[in-house]
């Protein structure tokens, strides 16, 4: 392990931390230990985020530190790193909301922490979440949404589930959801932010 | 129109305040009957008192900021009607204020939906357009200044929007790039430079369709004027209220994007600090301009990027604080209240609000902790807030009626409080409407 890259990619050093990746990575260090790094980073982040040590600012450009040494480090990997994923997500911006910022974290860091995520985008009607729900068997849905509009379409989202036969958990976050609309929609949990959705999915799979 | 008496130089900003708050009190009225005359100056003057933060019989209530969708929704009118059919509002506008009597009046904003289609508008996208015709409006964000361009903005952040953000903002506005630099136009032949677009095909036709645009837009603002008037003239006073945003927002909502800008405070910090520094003289002089025209009391502050959750306390203090508040001083100075529409939790953020002075601020709350605010604020300041908007969409009538009470009860004491939504909601019932409306009429 690279202390000095967990430390720079915690830290927000974007160059220093992209720059020491290829240099390692030229110095023959194993792609699979740099990712390992990454997730460490991660980590980190995760925790100082729930510490009120950081804020979207930095879920943000992590997400991006980590996109770009993806982009140097996987052309490296000789064989797909098997990572074991500790469950599936399919996540979404319910339909007829277009905002992505908080979804995009959510399945950032629901990706770092070991799930496997299906991400169908915004503005994403009941049955396409139903039809990937068949397809992609996940035990976790989560449904996004930033605006007031977002309560009827996630209250009806959940009820096409339901009615598709889906016995897994429904987790719904944004910035006006609380639980009064958890009850309203009829979903399983809501999270305030991106880790109490990681934390929400991860006691749902027992991971 | 806000006119300045003779003696403004000499005054101070509380008595510059006071000269605002006295010409829109006393703008003129057509009222359809003595009644409303009456209903008109109780409701005005207790709105007046609770401006000054003079003792008041009771808080008012405001559901709505001047605008709400759902007193038109209530009748079956849809989000484009709000759009495109402004005519149809007035008949629910009127009937809502006759059956509810507001404290202030409520209309819908203005949204000209026929010019963004004549210019090609891409910021927002909306009923009957590109989303479905129950839905108004929704923000589409964008990158509108790259990273590269800071230095464009910063030198001269009006030749920017002109030349380089409206081109990009509205597609039929592509040829107003083609301006030349004004500064420069000083000599015989710069005349030259001065009318040559204006002679080329592209950009006549774009003048053509900006004249039809304006056409249009002066059919809604007539339609809405005229039902604004009828509704003033029935007894109700509105808020006054003109619209801004603080530099941050402006830069991060509509130029580079959140991602982009919350990314800049990293990676440009410099461009980023300076922008915002650029926008401050050019923010003071337009809401100054503003705030005479339409005889508003206030400028409203919809605030998005400095909440609790979106930044640390050290970044909004280095980012997001010192142009704002720099704005807001020098608004206070020209006797110009700055009412602020705290979306999201602003808990880590009332020390900085307190900096303010004495009456320079109205502060409406969404998440924020109202016990908290009123032991930080409510001696200086307006207070209002904050009932949720999940309780007014979701909520029974008497959940609402009970959070209402405890707020009511809880800024008893306060010298100005005004019982007020939390985030925007779009749908509620007239039921818990009314329970909101009444919570503070004992």
């Amino acid at each position: 392990m690279s202390e000095q890259l967990v430390k720079l990619i915690a830290d927000m050093e974007e160059e220093q931390a992209v720059a020491l990746v290829k240099q390692l990575l030229d110095q023959g260090a194993d792609p699979v230990a740099i990712l390992d790094d990454c997730r460490a980073a991660m980590s980190i982040i995760g925790q100082r985020f729930e510490a009120g040590e950081c804020f979207v600012p930095e879920l943000i450009l992590a997400g991006e530190i980590l996109r770009q040494i993806s982009d140097v480090v996987k052309p490296r990997l000789t064989q797909t790193a098997e990572t074991k994923k500790v469950g599936r997500v399919v996540m979404g911006t319910v339909e007829g909301d277009i905002h992505d910022i908080g979804k995009d974290i959510v399945t950032f860091m629901l990706d770092v922490n070991g799930f496997e995520v299906q991400d169908l985008g915004v503005d994403v009607p009941a049955a396409k979440f139903v039809e990937a729900v068949k397809d992609f068997q996940p035990q976790v849905v989560g449904l996004s949404g930033f605006l007031t509009l977002a309560y009827d379409p996630m209250k009806n989202t959940v009820k096409a589930l339901r009615e598709a036969g889906f016995t897994g958990k429904v987790m719904i976050g944004g910035g006006q959801i609380d639980e009064q609309i958890r009850q309203y929609a009829g979903a399983d949990g809501y999270g305030k932010d991106a880790m109490a959705a990681v934390a929400l999915a991860k006691s749902w799979v027992g991971a | 129109m806000f006119t300045r008496p003779d003696n403004w130089n000499k005054m101070t900003p509380l008595e510059r305040r006071k000269a605002r708050l006295d010409s829109w009190q006393n703008a003129p009225v057509q009222f359809v009957s003595p009644e409303a005359e009456a209903k008109y100056t109780e409701r005005i003057t207790r709105l007046r008192k609770i401006y000054d933060m003079e003792p008041h019989d009771r808080p008012i209530a405001d559901a709505f900021m001047g605008a709400n969708e759902y007193v038109v929704r209530r009748k079956g009118l849809q989000g484009q009607d709000v759009v495109y059919n402004h005519d149809k509002l007035r008949e629910p506008l009127l009937e809502f204020h006759r059956e509810f009597q507001p404290d202030v009046s409520v209309g819908v904003l203005p949204y000209p939906g026929k010019s963004w289609d004549l210019l090609d508008f891409k910021l927002y996208v909306w009923g009957g357009q590109k989303l479905p015709g129950t839905m108004a409006i929704q923000a589409v964000e964008g990158e509108y200044m790259t990273g590269d361009e800071y230095k464009d903005f910063i030198a001269d952040p009006t030749a920017f929007w002109l030349k380089q953000y409206l081109p990009r903002a509205y597609g039929a506005l592509a040829p107003l790039a083609m301006l030349p630099d004004f500064p420069r136009i000083s000599e015989s032949v710069d005349t030259i430079d001065l009318l040559l677009p204006f002679g080329m095909p592209p950009f006549q036709e774009m003048l053509h369709k900006m004249m039809e645009a304006g056409n249009e837009l002066m059919k809604v603002l007539g339609s809405i004027g005229q039902t604004m008037g009828m509704i003033a003239a029935e007894g109700f006073p509105a808020m006054g209220l003109n619209i801004v945003k603080t530099p941050f927002d402006y830069l991060g909502d509509t130029l580079r994007g959140t991602k982009g800008i919350l990314m800049d405070m990293y990676r440009r910090p410099k461009d980023l600090l300076a922008a915002c520094e650029a926008y401050v003289p050019v923010l003071i002089k337009s809401i100054v301009s503003a705030s005479d025209r339409t005889n508003a009391p206030a400028v409203l502050y919809v605030l998005h990027k400095g909440a609790d959750a979106f930044m640390s306390r050290a970044q909004f203090e280095k980012f997001y604080w010192p142009t704002w508040k720099q704005v807001m001083l020098a608004l206070y100075e020209e006797g110009i209240t700055s009412y602020l529409f705290i979306e999201g939790s602003y808990n880590q953020r009332l020390d900085y609000l307190a900096e303010m002075p004495e009456k320079s601020l109205v502060c409406h709350f969404d998440k924020s902790d109202m016990r908290r605010v009123k032991e930080v604020l409510s001696d200086k300041f307006i207070i209002a807030g904050n009932v949720p908007a999940s309780l007014m969409s979701a909520g029974t009538t008497d959940e609402v009626r009970a959070y209402c009470a405890e707020l009511v009860e809880l800024y008893a004491d306060a010298p100005a409080y005004i019982m007020a939504h939390g985030c925007y909601f779009e749908n509620t019932t007239d039921d818990k409407l009314r329970a909101f409306l009444e919570s503070v009429r004992k």
